[in-house]
């Protein structure tokens, strides 16, 4: 990699998910860098590609389907697309870590919560016995959950919304994580709690220096949170610049049109 | 944990209480007279009868007659076979033993092939699925007896060593008698396998799909450890709730089995004794048949409430 403060490199990606009935090109050749403790937002309407685009930097499929993907995501200087399933895993969760949309359904319901952090730091560090159990309740202080050694031998049904995100950003950043990708972290929780997090995730990406790729549909989200903003539409980035930039003079007709999609307060309504 | 096996524990006793009743009346509501039944022919003398009846309290009003039938069975008394003329627990314990060891046998081969096909047929998907799934259909579709009767003739036939009618009592011989159970186990197997084999195949597809398991992925976890704290426990409730509810056609199959394959156990009892009309047997097996599927949904109760932390009293 020609520049060493970039962590990632995506160049001309493509993503076609083929399912048993037809094949959709998801992603259409999309480039974008994100540096070394940078936060870039993916703003775009659902079904723009934005969550495939994650997914692919993960190479994960949903179950029953498969993704042909095409280009190159060139990570801290190898390509994820030419690694094999086994390297892959390996780079997954230590290296590249997710947080996903909906918290109620992302936590297995049988396993206590401890012990779905206690998993990832078994797999990724060399910590064994009680250090693993230690570690855990470390993260679980880090993500603000109170009483967490008692907390962590809670079941996932004992815990709020926001409580489980908190909960999924421990797993995420447990293995100190270089990349960050947050697939619409805030979408499924009520908004007191969507300022919370996004705090929790502001404040552990400056503490640790991790990169963060923060996917969402909602401009408001992004405006305080990143650096960079890329607009997705139908598969292509159609706008990428400063968040000011865009903001303040959008050059693509959709980006004009999906700022006047957020609600504003400052300019009067009129009554129905 | 506790408040959980001690609620589900007096509800057993109670439902217990009103199968020994319905099981009770059932027997009286059957056509036929008890009396000539007991005396064994239809020409006995009316005042014979009449002996009968008061020696049976069968004079009595039918409420006075249960409570005197249970009173008698708490304190291990279940009447007088009309055939042998033996009480009826002088035989039932030594039958129940070899029908539970073959039940017994049935269910762990059930379960090891059931979960075992399904969970391959869930994850490979392709041809095994497609393989699975037509064998599944095509056992689903034959009854357990013409299987049963199959596998005696096949085996009578080319495997003439295996000695099928051959019973042997796990205490003269208990590998001998191992193996004179292992077919007629398979065979009251296969069936119940089937189901659970669906059950699984289904809730293993559904869990996949579950977000939960996404992120089990994206954690980096090896193949294995999703597969086993991440599908398997999901899926455990559902192949437990199959599993417990196919025991009761595990028991009604092995009268069948045990009429074919001649095993003394209580299926094979309890065949004859509806031949004979030999009331008091089938009233204690009912009984006994409907206690043991009690028994087991208790068990399972509780250990949905091991699996799932959800699930509280």
């Amino acid at each position: 990699m020609s520049d060493p403060t970039l962590i990632l490199r995506v160049r001309n990606l493509t993503a076609r998910i083929a399912t048993r009935k037809e094949e959709i090109h998801a992603v259409r050749g999309i480039s974008f860098d994100i540096a070394a403790g940078e936060a870039v937002g993916f703003v775009g309407e659902s079904g723009c590609g934005k969550s495939v685009t994650a997914r692919a930097i993960m190479r994960l499929a949903p179950e029953g389907t498969s993704i042909a993907l095409g280009g190159s995501v060139d990570f801290m200087g190898q390509d994820l697309l030419q690694l094999d399933e086994k390297a892959m895993r390996d780079l997954r969760g230590r290296r590249i870590a997710m947080v996903f949309q909906d918290p109620m359904t992302s936590l297995n319901p049988v396993m206590t919560i401890g012990s779905q952090i206690d998993d990832i730091v078994r797999r990724h560090t060399e910590l064994r016995g009680r250090a693993i159990r230690q570690r855990t309740v470390e993260l679980l202080n880090l993500v603000g959950i109170p009483n967490p050694e008692r907390r962590a031998d809670n079941h996932p049904h004992q815990f709020s919304g926001g409580m489980r995100q908190r909960v999924l950003i421990a797993i995420a950043i447990s293995c100190d994580p270089d990349l960050l990708i947050a697939d619409e972290p805030t979408t499924a929780l009520d908004v007191t709690v969507q300022a919370q997090i996004l705090r929790l995730l502001m404040r552990l990406r400056e503490e640790r220096g991790m990169s963060l790729m923060l996917i969402t549909h909602d401009f408001g989200v992004v405006a305080g949170m990143v650096e960079r903003v890329n607009v997705m539409y139908r598969g292509e980035i159609v706008e990428s610049g400063s968040v000011e930039r865009v903001f303040a003079e959008p050059a693509h007709e959709y980006t004009r049109a999906l700022l006047h999609a957020v609600p504003r307060l400052d300019t009067a309504g009129r009554v129905l | 944990m506790i408040r959980v096996v001690l609620t589900r524990f007096a509800w057993t006793l109670v439902i217990l209480l009103g199968v020994s009743f319905v099981a009770f009346m059932l027997m009286r509501a059957l056509p036929g007279d008890f009396a000539i039944a007991a005396a064994g022919s239809q020409s006995v003398s009316p005042e014979v009868l009449d002996a009968i009846r008061r020696d049976l309290g069968l004079d009595r009003p039918l409420l006075e007659q249960y409570f005197l039938w249970l009173g008698h069975a708490l304190t291990g008394d279940l009447g007088r076979s009309f055939v042998t003329k033996q009480p009826v627990l002088s035989e039932l314990p030594a039958r129940f033993v070899v029908t539970f060891q073959l039940t017994l046998i049935a269910a762990i081969i059930a379960m090891t092939m059931g979960i075992a096909t399904g969970l391959a047929s869930a994850r490979m998907r392709g041809r095994t699925d497609w393989f699975v799934r037509i064998y599944n259909g095509l056992i689903l579709a034959v009854p357990n007896f013409v299987v049963a009767t199959l596998i005696v003739l096949l085996a009578g036939l080319y495997f003439p060593q295996l000695s099928i009618f051959n019973y042997t009592p796990f205490l003269s011989d208990p590998i001998a008698n191992l193996g004179s159970l292992l077919l007629p186990a398979f065979s009251l197997a296969l069936a119940v396998s089937v189901t659970i084999s669906e059950n699984t195949r289904a809730a293993v597809l559904e869990i996949s799909s579950q977000d939960f398991v996404m992120v089990a992925r994206a954690k980096g976890l090896l193949p294995r450890t999703v597969l086993r704290n991440y599908l398997v426990r999901n899926a455990l409730t559902p192949i437990i709730t199959v599993t417990g509810l196919q025991v009761a056609s595990l028991l009604g199959g092995s009268i069948l089995v045990e009429t074919i394959f001649a095993i003394p156990g209580m299926g094979q009892y309890l065949f004859d004794s509806i031949n004979s009309r030999d009331y008091p047997v089938i009233q204690a097996i009912v009984v006994l048949a409907a206690s043991v599927v009690i028994l087991v949904n208790m068990l399972v109760d509780i250990a949905y409430a091991r699996v799932d932390a959800r699930v509280k009293a």
